[in-house]
């Protein structure tokens, strides 16, 4: 069976594959192709375009893309959109959808954030209402990737506000090229813009794009976030010059040797001492990996967030060490002086984004180490009487 | 050390977490710890018996054949039981250092006793100075007849004052060599040191002319260190099981003790404390067990393997053990409480075969910087 597989997904790709796409057009045409030929999703339902495959035969058809470099399989773990609309879509919304997010036509950014509602996602204050059959959201979201080229934002929103905070949200599609829909970049602290504000004015919401029951929005966010930490892994940007890479050694040590600093027993204490932190992480992740295809679950996997937030604050700390004085200084004269710069405020990116250190904290406490969690004042109450500020 | 399978190890770790879960528990260890010896001979019959004494001694030389891995594996449920006794010093860094030398007269002579048990050997490197380092060897050999006779002082001798054998690095003229020593003999005085941690037995040895045999093979420094890879892997593997166990010990507490009508667990200033120590704990069994794999495969870079894990367990335990005492509270400050015991072990191990600024430089240095 397995053996029948692998040679049908060899041949498959041997009949088409012809490479890297060489521009976007190309890139989605080869998704159609594979979305086609039912190698996108193979764990999902026949009806959706799937094989109805175990996990351990669609990690076959996984190996086999992998080893070529071909994309478009695995979506059925990788794409939280997609997935997230299968489990909890109307048939109407899936019928309009599925294939064409699968085929990449659907660009998508996410609703979920709130001026007023950060670590406490639940305590957010964007409003649905139901009106003529149709749903009208008035709000604002926050540090949204990709708002001002998204087709759909997937929203969540108040509908219920006499039911307690978790009980009185919604999940939606929301469609994004509409008038009530304004996008503005945000600027970050390092300069750069990679994040929008979105306010929502009288944004309309046709019927069918609610995912889930109105009040269980809760828990389709719950699946949604579920996808997207699985696939978040250890996606943290390097140095934004490249100064200092591909010498084959770590690249704080080709900065201490660049800046002549390496002879300086204080600095190598500090150096070793950072350099063991990512090492230390590696171990772990490896570990968990390890764990995992064992089928054990492991703790190592939500320890990588923290894990990840000490190493880019302690590595963006030594660099600046390192260059001393230099790091006063800004432009492209100065890659290195940028880099520690950039580095150093790109850290809290990891370390507030997706959830902060202090939320990770809780998560791993509680659900890791089994600790109670801190009583919440507001839990049970209606929403109404909840304190804003 | 041609080493066992990964199942093989596993279900050796379990048997000896099983032994050592009836016969080492807490009262036992205060009950041993006071007492001159510092260990108990009938477990540690028990123990050889297993083959846990033995168990990086050659199945040829009577021992279990196993390598790194499934010592390390062990040594995690040595160290979450704090077993006192002579393992590290007798079965780990003698045992490893007699086997490191590759002489196989010697071997067949000395190592068979090492692993059953019968023989408690002990191996005196560094001098007052406590450097793992060949300039911290303070031993002179110099020949006498068809002997040699020994003069200086080693110190931080593992379990010296209970040793029937002992392993001595000299310098000669030609650089350090081993040699062979009877405790008993005259020329040699064995003195217990006073030591913090109480489950812990180290001593100093003078010798003054003290008649000794050289060992043949490798050269000497060159065997004492793979000997100390070997040890530094141990406890790294102590120490990584100590934390673990010590952290789980400080978690039960967080959820059964109530203070404000509440279990202090539920408090964040207590959880994320737990959270930050489970970091530690578990990039400690992480480096330990990368340190033994490294060893076990002979794998370039092994070096940065086993002082990564020289720095990273030894200061992973300690911090584990000294934030368990805080958050513990009142009752961790109190003698009764076993927290203090882990901190005294983890104070001991931190300087027990170099401390962790020494193996962050070799570290360093083996990463080519």
């Amino acid at each position: 069976m397995t053996d029948a597989l692998r040679d049908e997904v060899r041949a498959w790709l041997a009949a088409h594959w012809t490479g890297p796409a060489a521009d976007e057009a190309a890139a989605r045409a080869w998704l159609a192709k594979v979305v086609e030929a039912r190698w996108a999703v193979p764990r999902w339902p026949v009806e959706w375009g799937g094989r109805a495959l175990p996990d351990a035969e669609a990690r076959i058809i996984e190996a086999e893309f992998a080893a070529l470099g071909a994309p478009g399989t695995g979506q059925d773990r990788t794409n939280l959109y997609a997935n997230t609309l299968l489990a909890f879509g109307t048939q109407a919304l899936k019928e309009r959808l599925l294939l064409r997010m699968l085929r990449g036509e659907v660009p998508m950014c996410l609703l979920y954030s709130e001026p007023n509602a950060g670590s406490d996602l639940a305590g957010l204050r964007c409003r649905a209402e139901r009106r003529d059959g149709q749903w009208v959201v008035n709000g604002q979201k926050v540090w949204t990737s990709y708002a001002a080229v998204a087709e759909y934002g997937m929203l969540v929103a108040r509908t219920d506000w006499d039911a307690p905070k978790h009980r009185g949200i919604s999940f939606f599609f929301c469609p994004m090229r509409q008038p009530g829909v304004e996008v503005r970049p945000l600027r970050q602290i390092t300069g750069e813009s990679r994040f929008n504000e979105v306010f929502l004015t009288d944004a309309l919401i046709p019927e069918e794009n609610l995912l889930g029951q109105p009040g269980q929005g809760w828990a389709v966010l719950q699946t949604a976030l579920a996808y997207e930490r699985s696939v978040m892994g250890e996606a943290a940007r390097g140095p934004r010059s490249g100064v200092a890479e591909g010498t084959g050694e770590p690249p704080l040590i080709a900065l201490a040797r660049e800046a002549g600093r390496l002879g300086d027993p204080v600095l190598r204490q500090d150096l070793a001492r950072v350099l063991a932190y990512r090492a230390l992480n590696a171990l772990n992740t490896a570990r968990a990996k390890a764990d995992l295809a064992q089928g054990t679950s492991s703790p190592l996997m939500s320890l990588g967030k923290l894990a990840m937030s000490r190493i880019l604050h302690e590595e963006a700390r030594l660099r600046t060490a390192i260059l001393g004085p230099e790091s006063l200084f800004e432009g492209p004269e100065h890659p290195r002086a940028e880099d520690a710069n950039f580095l150093t405020l790109n850290a809290y990116f990891t370390s507030i984004g997706g959830g902060t250190d202090q939320i990770q904290r809780n998560i791993i406490g509680e659900r890791v180490l089994g600790l109670p969690r801190e009583p919440e004042v507001d839990r049970d109450l209606p929403f109404r009487q909840v304190r804003s500020q | 050390m041609a080493g066992i399978g990964r199942e093989e190890a596993l279900a050796f770790r379990d048997q000896l977490r099983r032994l050592l879960a009836a016969r080492a528990g807490e009262a036992e260890l205060r009950r041993v710890m006071e007492t001159p010896a510092g260990y108990d001979p009938t477990l540690w019959r028990q123990l050889a018996e297993l083959g846990l004494v033995g168990l990086v001694v050659e199945a040829a030389h009577g021992g279990t054949g196993a390598g790194p891995v499934a010592l390390e594996l062990a040594m995690e449920e040595v160290g979450a039981a704090l077993l006192p006794g002579p393992l590290l010093g007798s079965g780990v860094l003698a045992a490893g250092l007699v086997a490191a030398l590759g002489d196989e007269a010697t071997a067949a002579r000395l190592l068979p006793g090492i692993a059953d048990g019968s023989r408690i050997a002990a191996a005196a490197i560094t001098g007052p100075a406590g450097s793992w380092t060949e300039a911290g060897v303070a031993v002179e050999a110099v020949p006498d007849g068809g002997g040699w006779t020994l003069s200086g002082t080693a110190s931080f001798v593992l379990h010296g004052q209970n040793a029937d054998l002992l392993l001595v690095a000299a310098r000669t003229a030609e650089g350090i060599a081993v040699f062979e020593a009877d405790p008993r003999a005259a020329g040699l005085v064995v003195a217990a040191l006073p030591c913090f941690d109480h489950s812990l037995r180290i001593a100093e040895i003078r010798f003054t002319g003290a008649p000794a045999r050289r060992l043949g093979g490798r050269p000497g420094w060159a065997a004492v260190e793979a000997a100390l890879d070997l040890a530094q892997v141990a406890m790294a593997g102590e120490q990584a099981g100590a934390g673990r166990r010590v952290l789980e010990m400080t978690v039960e507490y967080a959820k059964t003790r109530i203070q404000f009508g509440r279990p202090i667990g539920s408090f964040q200033a207590i959880k994320h404390m737990a959270a930050d120590l489970l970091l530690e704990a578990e990039s400690a069994i992480s480096a330990a067990r990368h340190a033994a794999e490294a060893l076990e495969g002979r794998a370039v870079g092994a070096g940065a393997a086993v002082h990564l894990a020289g720095f990273a367990c030894a200061e992973a335990f300690a911090t584990i053990a000294a934030t368990a005492i805080q958050m513990h509270g009142g009752i961790a400050f109190t003698w009764d409480h076993p927290a203090h015991l882990y901190l005294r072990r983890a104070r001991a191990d931190v300087q027990l075969l170099g401390a962790p600024a020494w193996h962050r430089e070799r570290y360093l240095q083996a990463l080519g910087a």
